[in-house]
């Protein structure tokens, strides 16, 4: 039901040494240590979600969304300065006791399509 | 048996520094008004903030954050500013860690977290 099984478009963003940095001090890791794993809620979900958000078939209000829980694999961890591309799911649309469950997943790939990592994100959004 | 464990303190700054870094500029991390009107007690901060803290404990014990291969959560409890959480690894066997974010009130804020690395 609702939006399961939807395809959003692909996006391609460059791993930005500088916010790289700026990320790593704000979860207090060390910035000489490169691309923290968790930079993925940037260039995997972060550059996907927004798609899911916009899309008026989906229906998301924003400000009943909870975040319920995320998983990351990764094939490898990307460069700085590298070009990678994302692309969003939607793997399931469930209604259940007045909420609704959205499992979003996102594949993050380099230019010559080698795979870097899978984001899958369970929203919940309150009725 | 290997450990690492980091306690913080999350501050409005923290939470603003993220919000920024991140691109995550969802009000409710950043406007109290706003949080209050939605039903939170004021702003919490980002689940992605609390893994975010999560991995780099991770990263500790399993040799550096590279190593990383997967990385799972559930975001369990709300943390606002003042709050502080402390984050734990522990290398159950070989490849696999098991971890916890636990408040100052000995509440899980993250649960059924585990990472698996090379």
């Amino acid at each position: 039901m609702g939006v399961e099984g939807k395809s959003y478009p692909a996006v391609s963003a460059v791993i930005d040494p500088e916010r790289v940095a700026d990320f790593a001090r704000a979860i207090g890791a060390d910035p000489e240590d490169g691309v923290p794993p968790t930079f993925a809620a940037v260039y995997s979900l972060g550059a996907t979600a927004p798609y899911l958000f916009g899309d008026p078939e989906a229906a998301v209000d924003f400000a009943k969304l909870l975040h319920a829980d995320q998983e990351f694999e990764w094939e490898r961890h990307p460069e700085l300065g590298e070009t990678v591309t994302s692309q969003g799911r939607v793997v399931s649309d469930i209604r259940r006791r007045g909420m609704r469950f959205v499992t979003f997943e996102a594949q993050t790939t380099g230019v010559d399509g080698s795979g870097i990592c899978r984001s899958r994100t369970l929203f919940v959004i309150r009725s | 048996m290997k450990r690492a464990e980091r306690a913080v303190t999350f501050t409005v700054e923290q939470i603003a520094d993220y919000a920024e870094a991140s691109g995550d500029h969802n009000p409710i991390h950043l406007d109290g008004d706003f949080a209050r009107s939605v039903g939170l007690p004021g702003i919490i901060a980002h689940g992605m903030l609390q893994m975010g803290v999560l991995a780099t404990v991770a990263a500790e014990a399993a040799g550096g954050g590279r190593r990383l291969r997967r990385l799972y959560c559930r975001f369990a409890g709300m943390v606002e500013p003042g709050d502080t959480v402390t984050f734990a690894a522990d290398v159950t066997e070989p490849g696999k860690l098991s971890l916890s974010a636990v408040n100052q009130r000995g509440e899980p804020v993250l649960t059924k977290a585990s990472a698996e690395y090379l």
